[in-house]
């Protein structure tokens, strides 16, 4: 077949292939490719996990001889049912990623790194870190992480371990108030059953551009349908080939749309008493508070008219319950606004007033198979304050990581390891986080190559990128999931973070805790089901039989196990025990507008920036431009493809735009994924700006986020 | 005999170029050799406004310009249907770029010979020769209507691959029910991929 026939072409890049690999790891992936193909390697597969997003896609991964040739989604996975999008393709690239770190490296007094022994690593890093504990106890030490199975049992354990309760994730740039607001309604945050829907109401949330591939096939079958989709974004984003109509909402102002929706359903009798009087508690009190918030109120704050908010929200009920505001992730309520967590306890709480909770096309918990518990010396969890506690809303599992760096230079937090994770770059203002975590007298950074942050580090880590070793199996939707090794190391010597933090402990004195392979482990967290190993290699994916219980109410995992009209919660932290209005922090001026941000499908934030296939698609499109409105555009005397400053007292950025109808006037777009500054990115360097770049400072008492949008710039032009 | 071809159902396209990558790489193309192209077009003034996405590549006529002005018979069409470019006798003069209408048509950066989508002819070849199995050189899947790269990876099943001859395939009965049509059928080039816009 193909693979044998060693024609001209194929030929000629083989010789070109086979000088290049001389010097391994600055070889690019098409090259190893050709090499292979050229040589009629055999065609191979293994099944394992993306790791370009959080979505965590099941994938067969071809290879030809030892070398990485294509992907394709596993049907059973599911997130990827069978598909994988740009990213998940772009990123089998990564193993062979030019410029990756090789080595364990220490920063010495010139600031410059200098390669060392992973030996010599773990001595100097456990001896630092048994030393600050000793002088200050454990908590002030955080690991932070974008969360993988792997690196989160492994991590927290070692927190466990040295007795620290500073866990935190990357989300208060992600959904830590989508999170709150549903933690405090509904005791978790459901997905929607987008399929069976009749009516899918997105706010800020774009399956076009926030892929996860299961909800986009979902979301083309509710199409096929006849379901309604409408968007409420200030931009029309690329859902909109599958909706109905977008509603081009000012930024900012979702929450007041939400509350004059749910007005009418109450003022009206439209809303489901059967479900509120069975499965609620504090109706009575949130029906009061809803009664100023009209439609006529909120046409003035959103720009919508009250006709057409009364229509959605009368033509929500009238479905009801298979009508479902779609419960987000980042985009309008989770990490944007001052009142973001509010939003997203609006929209937990319309949902409930359709009764659609587990219900065929509404918000529902899906069930996920059990994991089981590796035996022997186990550390329990710190029962220490955590460094954040004064964020009494913000679920503990993901805590508020962008005060780390206002942590470190109060002197509360000390040492931090970070792993799989760019704070610097992604988590708010870098100048910021660079001054915070410069205050860190320990900084350890585990990654692949030398990100922003891992520039600011005494120890970098080198980490084997995620289809050189094996993971930890999860469990997601019905399913264990194994990311399994698809190909040998490129570089001997980087190391799993189950690795890392094995031998960091034993270095420590914890060994006891981290007796065990990841084998082993694996073993005996499928042991609940009777999975062997071999099975989990062989498939990857393996689903089990488990029940969604459609049409029951489960008991919810909230303090009452019912759906919170007013929170007790909230009121104890000092908030407002129900829903109210609270105003952007910030707002435009004719001259201002408001910098809001939103991912691209083919980038997973700057995650993916350096992936050269990816970057070739931002070349194409232009896809690092900020976009400015059409009109706007004239007000400002801009063309597009000019070049402009975008400016504030924050920081000042030139990029060139694209003039659009796509966008709310007030507002300028840009996307997610660029403005990456570590010189040690060959691809990614240099191109585009972050909206960070001109955040300031900010944390949002509630929902513990940044507010990515509560930002105003001005653009003038340089030159066409 | 089969007429194999494509429907894109446009209206499912997000625009998320996960085709353009997994062709790349399916055809060992370099980062910025790609056999597919998306357009975008915008429409209307804010706030009502729409864009359509056109995923567009080799649309395998029927009758191909591009074969009629190959010097050398480079270009070929298979009993099948796919128009294929035999590599090694190819000159890379470029008439076929210019001929073809759907800009579909691609130099290789480092060859010089000019190539295009080949609807993965090498895997559907394979399965449908094998009634059904799966072919382990290719990395094919077994269902032979799944296995063009692009239609294979598509995250919202914008894309339906199959014989456009057998009156009970799911491409036969899509181009009905969704009423697909051709891309400038004016020219007379009798294209192949139809699509929903």
């Amino acid at each position: 077949m193909l693979n044998n026939k060693l024609n001209r072409r194929t030929f000629l890049k083989a010789s070109a292939a086979t000088t290049a690999l001389a010097t391994i790891g600055t070889v690019e992936f098409k090259a190893f490719q050709e090499r292979a193909q050229a040589f009629g390697e055999a065609a191979s597969n293994v099944p394992s996990v993306c790791d370009g997003c959080s979505n965590k896609c099941g994938i067969n991964v071809y290879k030809l001889g030892e070398h990485i040739w294509k992907i394709q989604g596993l049907a059973d996975h599911p997130s990827s049912k069978g598909k994988v999008c740009a990213r998940g393709h772009g990123l089998v690239t990564f193993p062979y990623l030019e410029n990756r770190v090789t080595q364990p490296l220490k920063k010495v007094s010139n600031g410059e790194f200098e390669p060392i022994s992973w030996e010599q690593a773990y001595k100097e890093i456990g001896s630092k870190l048994n030393e600050i504990i000793k002088k200050n106890g454990p908590n002030v030490v955080a690991y932070n992480e974008n969360p993988r199975p792997t690196g989160t049992f492994y991590g927290k354990r070692f927190l466990d371990a040295i007795g620290s309760p500073n866990y935190f994730t990357h989300h208060s740039a992600c959904s830590n108030g989508r999170d709150t607001g549903f933690k405090h309604t509904l005791g978790g945050v459901p997905s929607a059953d987008v399929e069976n829907s009749k009516y899918i109401l997105f706010i800020g949330r774009s399956y076009g551009d926030g892929i996860k591939p299961s909800s986009v096939q979902e979301l083309a079958t509710a199409k096929d349908r006849r379901a309604k989709v409408v968007i409420v974004d200030p931009r029309l984003n690329n859902t909109a080939p599958f909706a109905d109509e977008w509603v081009a909402i000012r930024p900012g102002t979702d929450l007041a749309l939400v509350l004059a929706m749910s007005n009418v359903l109450v003022t009206g009798n439209l809303y489901d008493k059967d479900f509120v009087e069975k499965y609620s508690i504090g109706f009575e009190e949130y029906a009061n508070a809803l009664e100023e918030y009209t439609p006529e109120w909120a046409s003035k704050i959103t720009g919508i008219s009250a006709e057409k908010i009364t229509e959605i929200a009368r033509d929500m009920a009238a479905l009801k319950p298979n009508a479902v505001i779609e419960p987000s992730w980042r985009g309008a309520f989770g990490a944007t606004y001052s009142n973001g967590a509010e939003a997203a306890r609006a929209v937990a709480l319309f949902n409930a007033l359709l009764g659609n909770i587990q219900q065929s096309g509404g918000p529902v918990f899906k069930a996920k198979p059990e994991l089981g518990t590796i035996g022997g010396p186990t550390p329990q969890p710190s029962t220490l304050e955590r460094v954040d506690a004064e964020f009494k809303l913000v679920p503990t599992n993901h805590g508020v990581s962008a005060v780390l760096p206002e942590k470190a230079k109060q002197g509360k937090i000390k040492a931090a390891i970070f792993n799989h994770t760019n704070p610097v770059r992604n988590y708010s203002n870098p100048e910021y986080m660079t001054e915070g975590l410069n205050a860190l007298e320990l900084m350890v950074v585990i990654d692949v190559q030398l990100s922003e942050t891992a520039l600011l580090a005494d120890y970098v880590l080198p980490e084997a990128s995620y289809l050189e070793r094996d993971h930890v199996i999860s469990s997601d939707v019905g399913s264990y999931v194994f990311a399994q090794k698809a190909i040998e190391k490129i570089h001997p010597e980087t190391k799993g973070s189950d690795e890392i933090f094995t031998e960091l402990a034993k270095e420590m004195g914890l060994g006891k805790y981290f007796d065990f392979a990841l084998e082993e482990l694996n073993e005996a967290i499928l042991a609940p089901a009777n999975l062997s190993m071999k099975q989990m290699r062989d498939s990857g994916t393996i689903t089990l039989a488990l029940s969604n219980k459609i049409g029951t109410v489960p008991t919810l995992k909230t303090p009452s196990g019912k759906v919170e009209f007013s929170s007790d919660a909230y009121k104890k932290a000092g908030f407002s025990p129900v829903v109210k209005w609270i105003e952007p922090s910030v707002k435009p001026s004719g001259e201002s507008v408001r910098l809001i941000t939103g991912k691209q499908g083919y980038h997973s934030q700057t995650f993916t920036a350096d992936i050269p296939e990816l970057m070739a698609i931002t070349e194409v499109t232009n896809g690092e431009r900020l976009w400015i409105n059409t009109r706007k555009a004239e007000l400002f005397g801009v063309k597009d493809g000019d070049l402009v400053e975008v400016y504030n007292d924050v920081s000042t950025k030139q990029v060139r735009v694209k003039v659009t109808e796509r966008l709310h006037p007030e507002a300028v777009y840009v996307p997610s994924g660029y403005g990456r500054f570590s010189e040690h990115l060959k691809t990614a360097y240099g191109v585009g700006f972050s909206y960070l770049d001109l955040l300031p400072y900010q944390v949002d008492p509630i929902g513990g986020t940044i507010m990515a949008h509560e930002n105003i710039v001005k653009v003038r032009k340089v030159r066409s | 005999m089969a007429r194999y071809g494509m429907l894109i159902d446009t209206t499912k396209c997000a625009e998320c170029y996960s085709c353009r990558v997994a062709c790349q790489h399916q055809n060992h193309l370099a980062k910025d050799e790609t056999w597919i192209k998306l357009n975008t077009i915008e429409k209307g003034t804010f706030p009502n406004v729409s864009f359509q996405v056109l995923p567009v590549q080799c649309q395998h006529c029927e009758n191909p310009p591009c074969k009629e002005v190959c010097p050398t018979g480079a270009t070929y069409q298979t009993e099948d249907g796919f128009v294929l470019v035999d590599e090694d006798r190819c000159i890379g003069c470029k008439y076929c770029m210019v001929a073809c209408p759907y800009d579909a048509r691609v130099v290789h950066h480092e060859t010089g010979v000019v190539l295009k989508c080949k609807f993965c002819y090498e895997g559907v070849i394979a399965a449908a020769g094998s009634s059904g199995g799966a072919d382990a050189t290719s990395g094919a899947s077994s269902n032979l209507e799944d296995i063009p790269a692009c239609v294979n990876t598509c995250i919202s099943t914008a894309r339906i691959f199959g014989d456009l001859d057998d009156p009970n395939s799911t491409i036969s009965k899509e181009i009905i029910a969704r009423k697909a049509a051709l891309l400038r059928p004016d020219l007379g080039t009798k294209p192949k991929i139809y699509y929903v816009r």
